[in-house]
């Protein structure tokens, strides 16, 4: 019998760290496989996490392809399964199938500036990238980040912000004004266009809300970059994860399969349905 | 039907004026071909309505255990399957094959031999497979085409998984005589011109129906929908589906994953859990079961996603007509 696509591997939870708390609490989780990991996966991709009894959702992985002890994923509590992940403690057990959906082509930027553009909990997926780019420093051009949220609260890696500083420009930015903020006030669009990062020999890659991602492909646009310079990441509700049932389509594309990862160039040409 | 003892056997049964596929257990039951079409297409025999996944429980000491709980491994035949129906699995084949093979689905269609019978008339006034590239006789799908001929059938085998059945059943049939294999031909001729819904040449709707993504037609065709999903439940191809964890106990935790059939019709289909809905009303949905059928999946699998059964014309409780849609796309704007 082939592999059975629908049973998920059993992974122990070995860290958690609370990013964001609130009415919108966000949580880091490390887990190990319990068995032999052979868990390969390319940046951007995502895997359809369960929790035993609530069911399974898909979340991007937030670590990097190059870190083999753990996988790690960055969660916004929200439906059913991830209200039961923020509940869940160091040693409880999730199931893990996957990796699914395409992934960045972190191969084709080569030699290339890459600027991270994110909002909210639309670091995670980027987090990945951007920690296989700092590790492999020299393949890439300049590195920058441009990340915002509602409030400084709402930021995530708040400590891991502050060590990157030294590795690379980071411009943070929170949407209104607030006591002891000292860089940037508004959206991160605004933010992108403050900074003005040049289209010259780069690429962006831009996560977040999807009303932020419309925005900054805008100001990208702006500031002249190509559509095919500029990458972003798509969601909807999935189920199975490959392609089967039928929920998560843009026009032909299966997101969880054919996505989530996009160029501009080729969301633009899709049906606007997301 | 004693004969295929070592299968377990599917049949057309009549329950109250309805006919449905049902198991035979009793192998003294007369299987009785003498029927329209079932009401729920032969699909939920190869992809069932509710299926188990898997199973988890945690023990005393709280470790946690998966098992896989797949199909039997019992092989069956399905007899009497109309054409549309055999043509809409070798459809749905597609979709569960490909990178990723769905181990539930070809565990059961692999043990399947389905015999079909072919339509003399049609079987429902909704009856439009011509138009959607089949025919009252197509054995696409099939293993056993079988031909009605008035006091005895006529059976042609189309795959080994047919002669095998043949071999198994033999003494049921004899050697056709030339005038039978003529006699089928005649019928099949005759049963072409008896399909009374048709549209000639729809060849071109996949790219009318991509310039008419923003259309209001869609508002307008899906004004009367109650979104009860009957289009898609009964349609032989539709595949979507849901997967849910049901538990029976949460401590000690003890549970079922399991898949069951769902609908692009209902709205918290494609609803996020931030409550946002890429496909937020009854247009979209139309249009998304539209596109599916004969736009994304011609251009996937170069098929449309219909096999004509005309079940979603019949049953759908406030008339809305896939034909009379498509007539419309067809014609829109000219």
């Amino acid at each position: 019998m082939e592999h059975n696509v629908y049973i998920p591997k059993l992974a122990k939870i070995i860290q958690i760290k609370e990013e964001v708390d609130g009415a919108r609490p966000i949580k880091t989780f490390r887990t190990t496989f319990l068995n032999n990991n052979d868990f390969v996966f390319r940046c951007g991709q995502c895997v359809m996490l369960s929790v035993f009894g609530k069911g399974e959702a898909m979340i991007s992985i937030s670590s990097s392809p190059v870190v083999k002890d753990y996988l790690q994923f960055s969660i916004l509590k929200m439906g059913r399964v991830t209200s039961a992940l923020h509940e869940m403690e160091i040693g409880d057990l999730v199931g893990i199938r996957g990796p699914y959906g395409n992934g960045f082509p972190v191969e084709d930027w080569k030699g290339k500036n890459i600027i991270f553009i994110g909002g909210g909990i639309g670091l995670a997926p980027i987090w990945s990238v951007l920690q296989t780019s700092l590790n492999n420093k020299d393949n890439y051009g300049d590195l920058m980040l441009i990340y915002g949220a509602r409030t400084s609260k709402d930021l995530v890696f708040k400590g891991e912000l502050k060590d990157l500083r030294n590795k690379m420009p980071v411009h943070l930015s929170v949407d209104v004004e607030e006591p002891g903020w000292t860089e940037f006030v508004g959206f991160v669009p605004q933010n992108v266009l403050d900074k003005k990062p040049s289209p010259q020999n780069a690429i962006a890659i831009t996560c977040g809300p999807p009303i932020m991602i419309k925005f900054v492909i805008k100001a990208l646009k702006d500031l002249r970059f190509e559509d095919e310079q500029i990458y972003t990441t798509v969601e909807n509700k999935m189920k199975c994860g490959i392609g089967k049932c039928g929920r998560c389509n843009i026009g032909l594309h299966y997101v969880c399969k054919d996505g989530p990862v996009y160029s501009w160039a080729e969301l633009k040409k899709l049906p606007q349905e997301y | 039907m004693k004969k295929l003892g070592s299968y377990k056997l599917y049949a057309p049964r009549k329950d109250e004026d309805i006919w449905n596929y049902e198991t035979i257990e009793d192998s003294e039951t007369l299987v009785d071909l003498d029927y329209q079409n079932t009401i729920v297409a032969p699909k939920k025999i190869i992809f069932p309505q509710r299926e188990i996944f898997l199973e988890f429980s945690t023990s005393n000491d709280n470790s946690l255990e998966i098992r896989e709980v797949l199909p039997d491994d019992k092989p069956v035949v399905i007899i009497g399957l109309r054409p549309c129906d055999g043509r809409a699995l070798a459809l749905m084949d597609k979709v569960f094959s490909g990178e990723f093979k769905d181990t539930y689905y070809w565990k059961r269609r692999d043990q399947a031999t389905l015999v079909g019978l072919a339509c003399n008339t049609p079987p429902s006034a909704n009856c439009f497979c011509l138009t959607v590239d089949g025919s009252p006789h197509s054995k696409e799908g099939l293993d056993i085409l079988l031909t009605d001929l008035g006091d005895k059938f006529y059976a042609e085998s189309l795959t080994e998984k047919g002669d095998k059945l043949l071999g198994e059943a033999k003494g049921l049939f004899q050697d056709p005589k030339p005038e039978d294999k003529k006699e089928v031909k005649k019928i099949q001729a005759e049963s072409d011109e008896k399909i009374s819904r048709q549209i000639k040449n729809i060849k071109n709707i996949s790219a009318k129906l991509k310039e008419m993504f923003d259309s209001p037609f869609w508002d307008e065709e899906s004004m009367f929908c109650i979104r009860c999903g009957i289009c898609t439940y009964l349609c032989p191809t539709c595949h979507c589906f849901d997967i849910n964890d049901e538990v029976a106990s949460s401590s000690p935790l003890k549970g079922k994953r399991v898949r069951t059939w769902d609908t692009c019709q209902f709205p918290d289909f494609t609803m996020h859990s931030s409550g946002h809905n890429p496909r937020p009303d009854k247009a979209s949905r139309l249009r998304q079961r539209m596109f599916h059928k004969f736009q994304y999946f011609v251009e996937l699998y170069q098929n449309f996603q219909c096999t004509g059964c005309g079940r979603c014309i019949s049953y759908c409780p406030v008339g809305i007509d896939i034909i009379k849609v498509l007539d419309k796309v067809k014609d829109y704007g000219a």
